[in-house]
């Protein structure tokens, strides 16, 4: 896992919209500029139907296709393919600075459980992440899907595997300055909703957690499971409210934060794997 | 007319909604009825405001005359700020009659002697309820009006209401003036702190309804409970449990509507304790959390918790003493000695 941190640095700290994405069929690393040409050429077809991106702002759209070999969690994963998109106003000279207006990116790390179950003309890139307005989502999303017969399908997270990364953040190491443990808890349907954060000193909260994890590197539900009922009844001691009958809906720590709805941060890139890692298994697991 | 004046009652106007624009002015009543008359209140807003500001731009308006506008909208959208609440202490018992002119002197003078560049209006109210606004300003520059506090003061409590939204450095010098001017001898934040600017004066003037220990040798049957399904096999689960929790909530509730507060924040530093069956951590130092709750109306919320099943019946004290203790921020130690298990609320 000898992610260069300074190449991915541009991954961190961005709110990212997940989705799953089915094998793609026909897709191949080295028609990348091909691939951007058209997607290009889509846009701006979109947008003489007058299905406009932006209101009242004309703009020239220029798309970017690369691949990011870093990503990838082992030999047989397909290297993760980065799609830029950046706009040029009409109005400002040729070569003036192009602003990246939306970013997304397919990656597969540790997908084996997926690709070795796909014949020979699909490509395996399951999970993708977006960063900007929905609306070129939604246009970058339907050009994939006609051009490979893929499906793309928001990813939610349940409150199961919030705990599960809660757990496993909390284990890592981080330097003293890290930021607190925070769980978000939500209660929607009393007559007037209620919102609960429950953040908890990054280092009580691994000391915690280093004395229910039995195994290091190994990680059971069970262990999981008693992480968070100690959670739970220290709040309950002090409030006499049962945090286990409330909804989980986001986790954050010093590595990463996740939100139910299918929307992460990366803070660290040395972690950066190891959390797509997981968000792998959950993009499968939802093609499945 | 000043630029700056022109434009900052343009912006204060466009930030009154439309159907309001012509009573608020009235309100002012800098322009008069027949100027009012001109304009067409039907318009877009910025076209509004710019008749405004040509018409007050006829009357030669100032900033103190703007800013009256400002206090007028401020008091009619108290909730648009945050509130914190003050408590200040007299030395002795006397108690002396409350005059209006003394303390506006006062206050003027001490922040005038240590800030030259302020602007200070008074707005009195039919509640003895006082309003200030300060923008303050440096010895380099005249103050921003954009930037404005809100006091507001009732003269028979020792209670004042601070909108800051300020360098904190002139935080200090606003208390003193105020002490000063009211003939308190000192002043101190209370850990109190809501946008409901009226919740916090229910909360310390006491305007709620509280919770008085009744004694109850049977459960009240005062409320109207749905007639009973004539068919006799048919009974409510846990109606004994349900009943309690209903009557256990009004005593700790009360039964009135609760103060509106949108948050409550506890800093808790209290030991962790787990079940001794699981072999888990077993520290000597505090486990330290920070817990917030926020609702759009927080204590109706708490309250619906134990009817939902969501919590135990009675809450915890930490919660339903918030109204009583006029705090919405806690920090939570343990207790030594003799109940290790309560908490202490310093």
């Amino acid at each position: 896992e000898n992610v260069d941190p300074q190449r991915t640095a541009f991954l961190l700290r961005k709110q990212w919209t997940l989705y799953s994405v089915s094998p793609l069929y026909g897709f191949s690393n080295a028609q990348l500029r091909d691939y951007a040409r058209l997607l290009s050429a889509f846009i701006a077809a979109e947008k003489q139907k007058g299905l406009a991106v932006e209101v009242g702002v004309e703009l020239d759209i220029k798309v970017a296709v690369s691949s990011l070999p870093d990503l990838k969690g082992s030999d047989q994963d397909q290297a993760a393919i980065l799609v830029q998109l950046s706009s040029r106003s009409p109005a400002s000279p040729k070569n003036s600075e192009e602003k990246l207006v939306w970013l997304g990116w397919f990656c597969c790390v540790a997908g084996d459980d997926l690709s070795q179950n796909v014949p020979e003309d699909f490509t395996c890139l399951p999970l993708f992440l977006a960063n900007g307005a929905e609306s070129y989502t939604s246009i970058v999303g339907s050009w994939f899907q006609k051009t490979f017969d893929c499906c793309f399908r928001r990813l939610a997270i349940s409150p199961l595997n919030l705990s599960w990364m809660a757990a496993m953040w909390t284990g890592c190491k981080v330097e003293k300055t890290a930021s607190a443990m925070e769980l978000v808890f939500s209660v929607p349907c009393l007559p007037q909703p209620l919102d609960i954060s429950y953040a908890i000193h990054p280092e009580d909260a691994k000391a915690l957690w280093d004395t229910v994890q039995k195994t290091p590197g190994e990680i059971t539900q069970e262990e999981v499971d008693v992480f968070m009922d100690c959670l739970y009844s220290h709040f309950h001691r002090h409030f006499k409210i049962h945090l286990s009958a409330t909804k989980l809906v986001k986790v954050s720590t010093a590595i990463a934060s996740a939100h139910c709805d299918g929307i992460v941060k990366f803070l660290q890139s040395q972690y950066l794997t190891g959390v797509l890692m997981l968000l792998t298994e959950l993009a499968i697991s939802q093609i499945q | 007319m000043d630029e700056t004046v022109a434009e900052y009652i343009r912006r204060t106007v466009l930030k009154i909604p439309r159907d309001e624009i012509k009573t608020m002015l009235q309100k002012w009543g800098f322009l008069s009825e027949t100027q009012l008359q001109t304009i067409n209140f039907h318009q877009i807003k910025e076209n509004i405001s710019q008749d405004v500001v040509q018409l007050c731009e006829e009357n030669s308006a100032n900033i103190k005359q703007a800013a009256v506008l400002d206090i007028i909208y401020n008091h009619i959208y108290p909730n648009k700020r945050m509130w914190s609440v003050y408590q200040m202490n007299k030395r002795g018992e006397e108690t002396e009659i409350f005059d209006l002119t003394d303390f506006k002197k006062k206050f003027k003078r001490r922040l005038r002697s240590a800030l030259k560049n302020v602007t200070i209006n008074f707005r009195e109210y039919e509640d003895n309820a006082i309003w200030i606004r300060i923008a303050w300003g440096t010895p380099y520059t005249k103050p921003n009006q954009y930037k404005a506090s809100y006091v507001v003061y009732h003269s028979q409590t020792p209670y004042i209401f601070i909108s800051a939204s300020m360098l904190r450095s002139n935080l200090p010098l606003l208390c003193q003036a105020l002490v000063v001017a009211s003939n308190y001898h000192d002043i101190r934040e209370m850990e109190l702190r809501s946008h409901s600017l009226n919740s916090l004066k229910d909360i310390v003037f006491k305007r709620y309804s509280q919770n008085f220990q009744t004694y109850c040798p049977r459960p009240l049957q005062e409320r109207n409970v749905a007639p009973e399904s004539a068919d006799l096999r048919i009974i409510h689960e846990n109606k004994s449990e349900k009943e309690r929790i209903q009557r256990v909530n009004q005593e700790v509730f009360g039964d009135g509507p609760q103060p509106k507060l949108e948050f409550a924040q506890y800093k808790l530093e209290t030991m962790f304790k787990s079940d001794p069956k699981i072999d888990v951590l077993d520290k000597k130092e505090p486990f330290r959390c920070l817990v917030k709750f926020s609702s759009p109306h927080l204590l109706e919320s708490l309250k619906s918790l134990a009817p939902a099943g969501l919590a135990d019946a009675p809450l915890s004290p930490l919660l339903t003493c918030i109204p009583q203790k006029a705090r919405n921020y806690f920090k939570i130690r343990e207790k030594k000695g003799l109940f290790p298990g309560s908490f202490v609320s310093p």
